[in-house]
């Protein structure tokens, strides 16, 4: 599900006066409350996560369950200490958060913080991919509905986004999949990157782990082609999901500033409607795509563990479910940390953005 | 509105072309390409790497890459199960407590240090000390000590004497010899140092390594070992959460092995597809109905407890399993109709249940009504059937209904088939909460007793509440006879009279099932009673 944000209608160029009676009142105070929201925000993520992961059971009774008499089986959940009284683990995983201490992954013994740089940055290339792909789509697209109300390409293009938006990222995956690298055999199937490439790029000191900017930074064109043809595909499946909201804001928006008065006063001036709408519609109509984009992180980051999971991208949401199936709470408290930082830091620059483009909404 | 039609079009002309300088760099290794002849032999899988310190890891996707960069005293041939000596020059018991191990001469580990008995003791030692939760520590209760008298000489002490098992405990996960200058003795050592010290001594040395994605291997000119030098220079393995795309990837050349673990269908389909081969080779994995014999109808803790009345339940249930349709029908294949506790391949293995009930491998439903009839089991009995839908694999429902569709048909069982997740289930099949329940196996080494020992003697890890003292001594007198033939007595006469008892019913032994492009040889001779899967073997 998808929330359409309210766009108050301001007219582009022009601040909405200041509201003597807006509680509150100054932009400082605002920035800081909002900013002072983010730590309860993560607090209680964490919180609940912590407590749901100890619902589900232990990594031990998961892997070895099915090998262990129950007496040796609760000596080794007793050495491991999770045994121990959930509120001293709870406080215990707390004074390690904030010393900065992660921990390390129970599943596959890696230190969580170094878990997170490896994938994180492979979440972080693939939702620049999709992002990239929703504007493309989005905006164009949005243009030309809005361009074409009501006729039947417009309506085409709405079904169009809500089909994006309403349909699970991973059967949009498999559909496409299925289509351009099974039946058209176009694209790879699965994975960041082939084998080959992998290890051609293996000697690359200090790689950043985004690997369109390893394969520019080694000069290796070829590598660089690899990884596009590899990242097609769930940017596609990904992008796409927001692609669908852009698609809707732009042409309503759109619509909405074509039917102005200075719009109007303009056309009659003989302004040609290319120009009005890139003049005059067309930029104003993307300053709430700029304040949904931070809205729709949180949207992507969720969609982003079905595309990783369809397509073998190994990134924070692959990672997720693997350690969720092996009950590996440690990982799991880490990756949901660092997701609700994200979401809660990037809502909080769009919180800043939206009251720098429009005071009103200022307590 | 009439809008500039030229000047919109350029905007999507923008926005197409842009679209497609996303795929504009496509080269020529994309989805389609095939594996080049003569590089390395990539490998695909679904398991995963927990450690790989053995002391930190008791799991096949962790086993699979130390069989290729550490090696043991003893260790099987790629063909066979029975261990011979591998890093040792000869081994036996000097005493019925004393199992001593003569190592080479002359080994040295891929970084350049000594291999001597110095690292074997060290091996040993730091397992039992480790302990590791998620370790393989366990495999070792019956060593007492480990000494030794010299550089080329290991001496093991052991609690039971005469332990028949010894041999393949030497080549189990518990059991890979790593050096003493590089790992610690009291606690474990992350991948990343292991690689970088290169405290290898196996078929392979690691040339790089990113954990649960790829990991890229370099022949080890210097090993000496039992394997021998592997038909291939340089191998990978690349790591899958989805079996389809390891499917996908194995269909179009961008893997030349897959193994661990297709579907059942995705194999079946795989056969139909000329361009690989499915191989298949002797698997140790078992799955089990087991009775918890306090909590099943007529059991000793139910209101109507009779001994007599809950094994004609037992003994009626194993006359109706139709286990040849299950194979066929759920597992096409992947999986054999198993008739006994210790399934075939191993020394001693019969058929006991084959023998005891149904009709040469098929079902009786004359049979099960004798047996209730004669017990004084009146009507139908209800079945209260547990099985796990995600930790066998996603056929155990089709091969649970398929269990109730059989005994129902009979007539005289009601079953009431329920499921649950794993960690739930795991206990609670411990703790008397479900009557009957599945369960399956993966052997700890290749031995016809780590399908006896685990499980029958005082109840076995199952705390089922079966205890025969009669089978626990036949188990028992197994494990401790030397001489072959005997022991190969023994473990039919324990299988037999654990066929009279039914603490647990046999259903299905898994196969090993790998997957390889039809270019590619030497997969067979990998897939063998030792389930050590040895990319040596390879080449293409």
């Amino acid at each position: 599900m998808t929330t359409l944000i309210e766009v108050p209608d301001v007219e582009p160029g022009t601040a909405a006066p200041k509201s003597k009676s807006a509680p509150g009142g100054g932009l400082g105070k605002y920035i800081v409350i909002r900013f002072f929201l983010i730590i309860p925000t993560i607090f209680i993520l964490v919180t609940l996560v912590f407590f749901l992961m100890r619902v589900i059971g232990d990594p031990i009774t998961a892997s070895q369950g099915g090998r262990l008499p129950p007496d040796v089986l609760a000596q080794r959940i007793h050495d491991a200490g999770y045994d121990r009284p959930i509120l001293v683990q709870y406080f215990e995983y707390l004074g390690q958060l904030i010393t900065g201490n992660f921990g390390t992954t129970i599943t596959d013994r890696r230190p969580v913080v170094e878990m997170l740089t490896t994938f994180g940055a492979a979440t972080l290339e693939l939702s620049i991919n999709a992002l990239l792909v929703a504007l493309l789509v989005g905006i164009p697209l949005g243009l030309i509905a809005a361009q074409r109300r009501d006729k039947t390409t417009d309506a085409f293009l709405r079904c169009f986004a809500i089909l994006c938006y309403a349909t699970p990222v991973f059967f949009s995956g498999l559909l496409l999949k299925l289509t351009f690298s099974v039946w058209l055999g176009w694209l790879p199937v699965a994975g960041r990157v082939s084998t080959r490439t992998e290890l051609a790029m293996g000697g690359l000191a200090n790689p950043s782990g985004i690997y369109w900017l390893d394969a520019l930074r080694s000069g290796n064109f070829a590598a660089l082609g690899d990884v596009m043809s590899h990242a097609v595909l769930p940017a596609v499946a990904l992008g796409l999901l927001t692609a669908g909201v852009f698609l809707r804001l732009v042409r309503t928006n759109v619509i909405g500033t074509l039917g102005k008065d200075y719009v109007e006063a303009g056309r009659s001036r003989g302004v040609s409607e290319y120009r009005l709408l890139t003049k005059h519609a067309y930029k104003p109509a993307l300053i709430p795509i700029i304040t949904v984009m931070g809205l729709q992180i949180a949207l992507m980051l969720g969609g982003a563990v079905l595309t990783e999971t369809t397509f073998e991208w190994k990134g924070l949401g692959y990672q997720l479910v693997q350690y969720l199936n092996a009950r590996d709470f440690v990982a799991v408290q880490g990756i949901v940390v660092l997701l609700a930082v994200i979401v809660a830091v990037t809502n909080f620059v769009v919180d800043i953005v939206a009251a720098l483009i429009d005071p009103r909404v200022r307590y | 509105m009439a809008l500039n039609k030229k000047a919109l079009h350029g905007v999507i002309a923008l926005a197409g072309v842009s679209a497609l300088a996303l795929t504009a760099c496509t080269g020529p290794t994309g989805g389609t390409s095939t594996a080049p002849a003569g590089g390395p032999i990539a490998y695909g899988t679904t398991d995963k790497v927990t450690a790989l310190d053995p002391a930190g890891s008791y799991d096949n996707g962790s086993f699979m890459v130390m069989n290729q960069i550490y090696s043991f005293l003893l260790n099987s041939k790629p063909g066979g199960a029975d261990p011979v000596p591998d890093l040792a020059e000869s081994s036996s018991f000097t005493s019925p407590t004393e199992y001593t191990v003569k190592l080479k001469s002359g080994l040295k580990w891929s970084n350049g240090h000594t291999l001597d008995s110095k690292d074997v003791k060290f091996s040993f030692d730091r397992q039992v000390k480790i302990n590791d939760p998620a370790g393989p520590a366990s495999l070792l209760t019956n060593v007492e000590s480990v000494s030794t008298p010299d550089a080329n000489t290991v001496v093991f002490k052991l609690k039971l004497a005469n332990d028949q098992t010894f041999a393949q405990i030497l080549s189990s996960p518990a059991a890979p010899i790593v050096d003493d200058e590089v790992f610690p003795a009291d606690k474990l050592l992350a991948d990343d140092d292991i690689i970088k010290a290169s405290a290898f001594y196996g078929q392979y040395t690691i040339d790089s390594y990113k954990k649960n994605e790829l990991v890229s291997f370099k022949a080890n000119a210097d090993y000496k070992g039992v394997l021998g030098k592997p038909a291939n220079d340089a191998a990978t393995i690349k790591y899958y959460a989805s079996p389809t795309n390891l499917k996908l990837d194995i269909q179009q050349g961008n893997i030349d092995v897959a193994f661990r673990s297709l579907s059942a269908t995705d194999v079946d389909d795989l056969k139909k597809d000329s361009k690989v081969k499915v191989h298949v080779g002797p698997g140790g994995e078992i799955r089990y109905i087991t009775f918890n014999f306090d909590t099943m109808p007529f059991g000793t803790k139910t209101a109507g407890a009779d001994p007599a009345k809950a094994l004609a339940v037992r003994q009626a249930i194993a006359n109706l399993v139709d286990r040849q349709t299950i194979a066929d029908q759920v597992y096409k294949g992947t999986y054999l109709p198993l008739f006994s506790n210790v399934p075939s391949g191993f020394l001693g293995a019969n058929e006991s249940f084959k023998d005891a009930y149904g009709d040469a491998g098929k079902p009786s439903l004359d049979k099960a009504k004798k047996v209730l009839a004669d017990a004084g089991v009146t009507g139908a009995v209800t079945l209260n059937l547990q099985y796990n839908p995600d930790h066998y694999g996603g056929s155990s429902g089709d091969e649970y209904a398929l269990v109730k569709e059989q005994l129902e048909k009979s007539g005289l069982f009601k079953v009431n088939l329920q499921s649950t997740e794993w960690v739930t289930y795991s206990k609670a099949s411990r703790a008397d909460e479900y009557p009957l329940f599945q369960f399956g196996w993966f052997p700890d080494f290749s031995d016809a007793d780590n399908y006896l020992t685990p499980f029958f003697p005082d109840g076995g890890f199952l705390k089922n509440h079966y205890n025969n003292p009669a089978v626990t001594a036949l188990i028992n007198k197994q494990l401790t006879t030397a001489d072959k033939s005997a022991r190969e007595a023994g473990i039919k006469d324990a299988q037999n009279a654990l066929a009279k008892d039914i603490s647990t019913l046999p259903l299905l032994q898994g196969a090993q099932v790998a997957i390889a492009g039809s270019s590619v040889k030497g997969v067979e001779n990998t897939l063998d009673a030792s389930f050590k899967f040895r990319l040596g073997t390879i080449s293409k």
